[in-house]
């Protein structure tokens, strides 16, 4: 447990913390984005790069924007409205973020996830094993995740069409 | 032959040209460096009244007779003639004053004068460091020479140095030659 | 950085000097091999922007038939100098209301992300910050995460059209990297193609050096292949709308909506502002040159002793054509609508990269000679006839207005 390691933590636990609790909505994201960003942190220590990398590219390049077009564009520009109460009571938080905590100590102490995955490679040669298997033994997954995305591209593109069909 | 973006690539060749040529071609470059060089204006620019003197400042061709005073709209030209001490008026202004924040560069001034001896001038470097006493320009500031007319407004002075010549020589003849024309016969007309 | 921190390390203990002074923890080695580059990246490329904004002005007014500045300095070369006291002393004017945090960061992040893209960028042989073996990948995680900052600074300016011209920026951006991404794609294909075992690596120093070779290490380079020039004249076009360049820029050309997401900013933070979009153009150009123009590799590069500093000029020389051809489109080029822009990308580059990629697959499947280079050529025409024919870029026709009645 180097300091890099508690750095990059406090770091991203006190972004997603302040995620949830301050009051302006662009806050919030920008502070998401720092918590992403410490993720991304994590796995260059992990000395796992191209997810770093790909962290950024997708969760900040990608995640982050959609959801700031999503504020943009549905929000009052001037407009600092605070958080709605959702109505829930703070037990009921409080008993789902224990419950998911006491499932990961018990993931991280047992080493239930890393039993599973094969010793690292070198990481010079992570991005070539990462596309070998894409193609080799996720073919499959890879291949219906392709699907989707084009399911979810052509979807945006009918219901713009939609919209301009029907102004017509 | 044309294909989708040929016009993009023939207006680079034609920046490119203009690039390459700007360093070799003396006349594609249109900047005049201000106070270095000066475009030069054209003859009928002017821009505030200047009076001309033959060949030394003394011979001025004016005469103050107050003629461009009375007819100047805004009223900005002030004429006093030069007396000598018996109080007879010398032909010649002692004080002549423009103020060159009032005139309105009309050129009505220059029209009326039976002499040619107020011109327009066209030089355009006319601040100064004050608004109220210097833009008054006196006499010594306006008397400019006829070698100076010429160089501004080449046409006009050489036109008006015509008529003022063929008018000297009319008044030559005349005071030679004084015969009065016979009675009952038409004078000469010129 | 690890070639300094080697020649640091050997340094110490081959050398007399190194011996002479005596023990010095690797660490500090490493502290140093950290810091020098650093220091020369900002130096350099700190530098390179405010000669660079000279160079700018004084080519555009060439080519308008004017001279550019030249009262500053010998021939205006220190206008950079009074341009950077100017804006200095410039008051610095927060709008009221406004979001003083974000408003005070976008800058500064607009300005340290492209920063970080100096630091994949092969300036010569041996002569590069940081060797990632995910170093193309880098450069378009910061180009996408350098989206944030835009948007930072046209939300925190509470000015309705500031956040307009943001939202603009924000989606040429996003569109354009697209066909850029696929455009270097074929780079990647390419490199794992020359790479032994066919495996390639996303390293831009490998990029370079898999198109050594050939005459004086000039025929190696990917813009002398067919699918190479297409990807060349794809990417190049991504370079002007990352960085917002004419004619892809709307967000701050004169007429268009005030001017974008720096609307409210004065003072340095717009200089900061500027200072990112030219340091965007720079490290876009620098990798247009390492992935299609050889990087530093050129005649004479492979020489023992003097071959890195003569990769270290032909970088800069190939560096400033980059330029200069950038700096010529600005002065040659009218800018683009914004519908007209997004329809070029989505409609019309999009498909040139995709059928680009397939082209380089069909050159290397079919042996790289007469056979590939005939078949992945007429591919690439054809494709770029079909896609200008149909008029899917505008239509001149009657406009329909989508919010008017």
């Amino acid at each position: 447990m180097n300091t890099a390691f508690w750095i990059i933590s406090i770091i991203t636990v006190l972004g997603a913390v302040l995620a949830i609790t301050l009051r302006n909505l662009v806050h919030c994201l920008l502070s998401l984005v720092v918590c992403f960003f410490g993720i991304a942190a994590h796995y260059f220590l992990l000395r796992a790069e191209f997810l770093g990398v790909a962290q950024i590219l997708i969760y900040i390049g990608a995640v982050a924007v959609l959801i700031l077009f999503a504020i943009m564009l549905t929000r009052h520009v001037t407009g600092m409205e605070g958080p709605r109460e959702l109505g829930g009571k703070w037990w009921m938080g409080a008993s789902t973020a224990g419950i998911i905590g006491v499932l990961l100590w018990w993931c991280v102490r047992r080493e239930v996830l890393t039993a599973m995955w094969p010793s690292s490679e070198k990481a010079q040669g992570l991005v070539a094993v990462i596309g070998k298997a894409l193609v080799s033994e996720w073919v499959v997954p890879f291949e219906a995740l392709a699907v989707l995305l084009t399911a979810a591209l052509v979807g945006a593109v009918v219901i713009a069409l939609e919209e301009v069909v029907r102004k017509r | 032959m044309k294909f989708p973006g040929k016009g993009l690539l023939d207006g680079v060749f034609v920046t490119i040209r203009n690039f390459v040529g700007s360093y070799f071609e003396k006349d594609r470059l249109v900047t005049v460096q201000y106070p270095e060089e000066r475009v030069s204006l054209p003859e009928n620019s002017r821009t505030f009244p200047f009076l001309v003197y033959d060949d030394e400042p003394d011979k001025m061709r004016c005469t103050a007779c107050k003629i461009c005073e009375a007819e100047c709209p805004p009223q900005c030209i002030y004429i006093v003639m030069d007396r000598d001490e018996k109080g007879k008026p010398l032909q010649h202004p002692k004080v002549f004053d423009i103020d060159i924040s009032v005139c309105m560069q009309c050129q009505i001034c220059v029209e009326v004068c039976p002499f040619d001896a107020i011109k327009m001038d066209n030089d355009y470097e006319k601040s100064r460091y004050g608004r109220f006493d210097e833009l008054m320009e006196h006499l010594p500031d306006l008397l400019k020479s006829n070698e100076y007319y010429h160089k501004i407004k080449p046409i006009e002075a050489t036109a008006v140095d015509a008529k003022l010549q063929a008018a000297a020589e009319r008044k030559a003849k005349k005071l030679v030659s004084p015969a009065p024309p016979a009675p009952g016969t038409t004078p000469e007309t010129d | 950085m690890e070639t300094l921190y080697q020649l640091l390390i050997s340094i110490k203990t081959d050398t007399p000097i190194g011996r002479w002074l005596g023990p010095v923890p690797d660490w500090w080695l490493r502290a140093v091999a950290i810091v020098v580059p650093v220091v020369l990246i900002l130096a350099v490329f700190l530098t390179l922007f405010a000669f660079l904004t000279w160079v700018e002005r004084k080519t555009l007014g060439r080519i308008q038939n004017r001279l550019g500045p030249n009262r500053v300095g010998p021939i205006g070369l220190f206008q950079p100098i009074a341009d950077g006291l100017k804006i200095l002393l410039k008051e610095d004017i927060v709008p009221r209301g406004a979001d003083a945090l974000c408003h005070f960061l976008a800058p500064v992040l607009f300005l340290t992300v492209p920063l970080m893209l100096f630091s994949v960028l092969p300036i010569g042989r041996g002569l590069i910050a940081v060797d990632l073996n995910i170093g193309i990948l880098f450069v378009f995680a910061v180009g996408a995460a350098s989206v944030l900052a835009l948007f930072m600074g046209g939300w925190a300016s509470r000015n309705k059209f500031s956040l307009l011209g943001a939202m603009r920026s924000m989606a040429q951006i996003v569109s354009y990297e697209v066909p850029t991404v696929l455009a270097a794609v074929v780079v990647l294909m390419a490199v794992s193609a020359a790479g032994k075992h066919g495996v390639g690596s996303l390293s831009t120093v490998s990029i370079v050096e898999a198109q050594a070779g050939g005459w004086v290490n000039v025929s190696g380079w990917f813009i002398f292949q067919p699918w190479g020039l297409v990807g060349f004249i794809l990417f190049f076009i991504g370079t002007l709308a990352e960085s917002a360049r004419t004619p892809f820029d709307l967000p701050e050309a004169e007429s268009e909506i005030v001017a974008g997401y720096h609307t409210e900013y004065s003072g340095f933070k717009f200089a900061l502002f500027q200072m990112g979009e030219y340091l965007v153009m720079i490290a876009m150009s620098g990798f247009t040159v390492t992935m299609f123009l050889g990087g530093y590799l050129g005649p004479g590069v492979d020489l023992p002793r003097m071959g890195w500093l003569l990769s270290i000029f032909w970088f800069f020389a190939k560096l400033a054509v980059m330029i200069f051809i950038v700096i010529l489109a600005r002065g040659t080029w009218p800018r683009v609508r914004v519908d007209q822009l997004m329809g070029f990308a989505w409609k019309m580059l999009l498909p040139m990269a995709l059928v680009n990629i397939v082209a380089f697959g069909l050159w290397f499947y079919l042996g790289s000679g007469p056979m590939g280079w005939a078949v992945s050529v007429a591919l690439l025409i054809a494709a770029f006839a079909l896609l200008t024919l149909g008029g899917t870029s505008t239509r001149l026709g009657k406009r329909t207005y989508r919010y008017s009645s």
